[in-house]
């Protein structure tokens, strides 16, 4: 293994991605990228599919659903 | 709020992250491996293969024959190939420099070919390939202690063959006088070996890792240095030096 | 030209589009690409099916259809490794992503005859790649086997897919990144780079020596971590919460799970090269990195359960859940095995057996191809306005692939560690000394059982395949009720009564 690499490529290269990741994790916090976390959970509900509300009952057809339907 | 610049940030450094470790790294250790000249051979090794083994090399890979052998030797201690006489040593890195591509494969579902060359070598070598190649399942069986014969479960390869009617003079490249009485063609016609079946029993025959390069065997061969290891079968190397193995 | 260009790309270029876009619209928009990929991944689905059939019965009948070249084990078994692979999972994959992508962005999918002429592309491409396979122009390369010359139609469809779905992302009106959304983009992200790379350090300007079994298995892992993985994982972050009606237990947690993923994933690859001849020290990385795998697993794991606490007997009612929540609790069960069999120790006992196959299919369909299924079952009654036909074909489908499923992973799982014993692991005398290693084809007779299981599971679950696809093509087939908006069926009873 030729030694320079370790320590003129692999090593600043580790730096450099362990650097920009703690600074991403800083730059996020500041922004308050980390804040309200737990609101983003209740994106995917709105008024047309509401929360709390199951969707897909599939499998627990109605006699005839589609009578009691129309 | 938009963290779509943090997502990107990341999913980009991830996967440039493994693949500097994994990929860039080995490919600037190890890719540059250079054969080693042999004062005593008056020759490099490992040696590329012939003209003849390489094309068969490409039926190798049509085939898809790596699904089922791997070409690869454990080291002494890490599994039973070295007893099941699949090499005289473990394969190293050097061993494939010369191939263009490199089939260690994953599965064991028939033997590893690493060093089938050295198995099935010369003029019978060839004979039991084109035995094996036409009938496997009767070549190559077992019987249980339950009373019950399994043969082998490779396909056969008799595609690789041709049966022709004889034009004049028998080809001398017939091959039936080898195969069993059912397998006879009928009178006036020879089996032979197609072109694709000979290049593909070539590279098999080809198939053969030399002794130990010296720089592996300088680092692998070391005595053990751990007594608290436990006394190394003999012939295995320790697993501390094994690590530097590539 | 150019203006007119841009704005039908954004639709918040036009006022009246920049109000809220119904979910009914969004779905209708995606309904041409969505059902084109979602038929194409069928029809691989059942061709791979046989393919997996025939090369199953060759593992025990070798003579079955022995003189066909074009069959031959080594070539019927990778023609379904990528008609699976490529085919169902990716056009699958692409369906799933494109309907998420477009409902989490709140944006209807523009032009989608683009996206229609993608999925074109990637089946041609696909198409004659197979066909290459059955030829012998494999190139012999774990998950890399499509001929060079299918290659470029396949990165044309990719970029198409890609572009829009950036598209879609950049311009859609939702504030919040879901977390499905992080784990697709991801997945829409790597696929790509990992493709290419593997393109060109193993085709087009080789590498030299093992570095190329390095560089396969950092891609085949990842197309599998980085690309599969992903797209089910996030499906499921969209599904379970959306089915039951209740967020996610716990976002922080998602969050968490996707970035240790992302980390650790990529690196795990290695651990197929385990004992073999490259650097140790990237083999010890990879068994690693492998086993931290269980950091991401389990937090997805709990925070799924967590979310399904209390809510079990929708599993009754609803197809997709059921699905889902099989194909999640495998995800656990697979990745906690792959976590366990890089370890050394179990690595020299099943590597090279039949275990890797039951890995194999534990992660892809198990998990996988499980998850998809249940995203089919919530998408296409959507995107299509009708009911699903046949709740019994549903029925069937679901119990054949999960019984057929546990009996292959068990047999196969238990068929491979006896097989490893009997391979690697060498006999004590009674005086303590190692004996000889049992003989190959006494090793592979044992295994023959086992195989044969694999074959009578391989025909329930293509009875279960058959069923989904008549299933599909039905409710294709049957003319729309006038006047519907939503399919009835994923509204729940008493909401019926009123939304009406």
């Amino acid at each position: 293994m030729p030694e320079w690499f370790l320590y003129f490529v692999a090593m600043p290269m580790a730096v450099l991605i362990v650097s920009s990741a703690v600074y991403a994790l800083y730059w996020a916090s500041k922004k308050g990228q980390l804040r309200n976390l737990e609101e983003g959970a209740k994106v995917i509900f709105d008024e047309e599919e509401p929360l709390g509300k199951p969707t897909d009952q599939t499998l627990n057809q109605p006699k005839p659903p589609k009578k009691k339907n129309r | 709020m938009n963290r779509a610049p943090l997502i990107f940030l990341g999913i980009f450094f991830t996967v440039a992250f493994s693949w500097t470790g994994i990929v860039l790294t080995n490919h600037l250790m190890y890719a540059d491996l250079q054969p080693v000249f042999d004062e005593n051979e008056g020759r490099a090794f490992p040696q590329p293969l012939p003209g003849d083994a390489l094309r068969g090399k490409e039926v190798y890979r049509d085939l898809g024959c790596m699904y089922c052998h791997s070409q690869q030797v454990r080291h002494p201690g890490f599994g039973t190939d070295i007893q099941r006489g699949w090499g005289e040593r473990g394969s190293v890195a050097r061993d494939y420099i010369h191939e263009r591509r490199v089939y260690l494969g994953t599965m064991r579902t028939g033997p590893d070919l690493r060093n089938v060359g050295a198995r099935f070598a010369g003029e019978g070598g060839r004979n039991w390939h084109i035995q094996h190649f036409y009938n496997p399942t009767e070549v190559s069986n077992v019987t249980l202690s339950n009373g019950r014969t399994y043969g082998s479960i490779m396909p056969p390869y008799r595609f690789l063959f041709r049966t022709q009617p004889i034009i004049g003079e028998p080809s001398p490249r017939s091959v039936q006088h080898l195969l069993p009485a059912k397998d006879q063609p009928p009178v006036g016609h020879e089996i032979v070996l197609t072109q694709r079946g000979e290049d593909l029993i070539a590279y098999l025959l080809a198939l053969k890792d030399p002794p130990l390069y010296p720089e592996e065997a300088r680092r692998v061969y070391v005595p053990p240095a751990q007594p608290d290891r436990g006394e190394p079968r003999p012939g295995t190397a320790p697993e501390s030096t094994r690590e530097v193995l590539q | 030209m150019s203006a007119t260009l841009t704005e039908s790309l954004r639709p918040t270029a036009t006022p009246e589009l920049a109000k809220r876009v119904e979910l009914s619209a969004i779905d209708a928009s995606t309904r041409g690409p969505v059902l084109y990929f979602l038929g194409s991944s069928i029809l691989w689905l059942i061709l791979g099916t046989v393919f997996a059939l025939i090369a199953s019965i060759k593992m025990h009948a070798p003579e079955f259809l022995g003189d066909s070249e074009w069959l031959t084990w080594g070539r019927v078994r990778t023609a379904h490794l990528n008609a699976v692979a490529f085919g169902w999972s990716v056009n699958a994959s692409f369906a799933v992503a494109i309907w998420l992508m477009a409902r989490l962005a709140r944006a209807e999918v523009r032009h989608a005859g683009m996206l229609t002429l993608a999925a074109v592309f990637w089946n041609v491409g696909l198409t004659i790649g197979i066909f290459g396979i059955l030829a012998g122009d494999s190139t012999s390369i774990e998950w890399l086997e499509i001929p060079p010359y299918a290659t470029p139609i396949l990165f044309v469809a990719y970029a198409l897919i890609g572009a829009w779905a950036l598209i879609t992302f950049r311009f859609g009106r939702s504030q919040h990144i879901y977390v499905s959304q992080w784990y697709i983009l991801g997945a829409l992200f790597w696929f790509p780079s990992i493709y290419s790379v593997a393109q060109v350090m193993l085709l087009l300007e080789p590498t030299r020596g093992t570095v190329q079994s390095l560089v396969n298995w950092w891609f085949a892992h990842n197309f599998i971590g980085l690309w599969l993985t992903p797209i089910g994982v996030g499906a499921i972050y969209y599904f379970l919460p959306k089915v039951l009606g209740k967020p996610i237990h716990s976002y922080y947690l998602s969050i968490l799970g996707f970035w240790s993923l992302a980390l650790f994933y990529n690196w795990a690859g290695v651990h197929h090269l385990i004992g073999g001849p490259v650097p140790v020290w990237v083999q010890t990385a990879g068994i690693a990195a492998s086993f931290m795998m269980v950091v991401p697993v389990l937090v997805t794991a709990i925070n799924h359960h967590l979310t399904m606490v209390g809510s079990f007997s929708a599993l009754k009612y609803s197809p997709t859940l059921r699905f889902i929540v099989f194909g999640a609790v495998n995800y656990t069960l697979t990745s906690l095995v792959g976590s366990l069999a890089s370890m050394r120790s179990f690595s020299e006992v099943v590597h090279f057996t039949q275990h890797t196959v039951a890995h194999a299919h534990h992660g892809l369909y198990s998990f996988f191809t499980m998850v998809m299924f249940g995203a089919v079952y919530y998408i296409v009654p959507r995107v299509t306005l009708k009911e699903w036909p046949s709740v019994k074909l549903i029925s069937l489908h679901f119990w054949t692939v999960a019984i057929g499923n546990i009996a292959m992973i068990g047999a196969l799982t238990i068929g491979g560690i006896e097989q490893g014993i009997n391979m690697n692991v060498l006999p004590t005398n009674p005086d303590g000394t190692a004996g000889e290693p049992m003989a190959f084809l006494n090793v592979m007779a044992q295994t023959l059982k086992w195989l044969e299981w694999r074959t009578y599971s391989g025909i329930l679950i293509t009875v279960g395949h058959v069923a989904f696809a008549i299933n599909f093509a039905w409710m294709l087939w049957q003319p729309r009720k006038p006047g519907i908006t939503q399919p009835a069926l994923f509204r729940n009873a008493p909401d019926m009564e009123v939304a009406r």
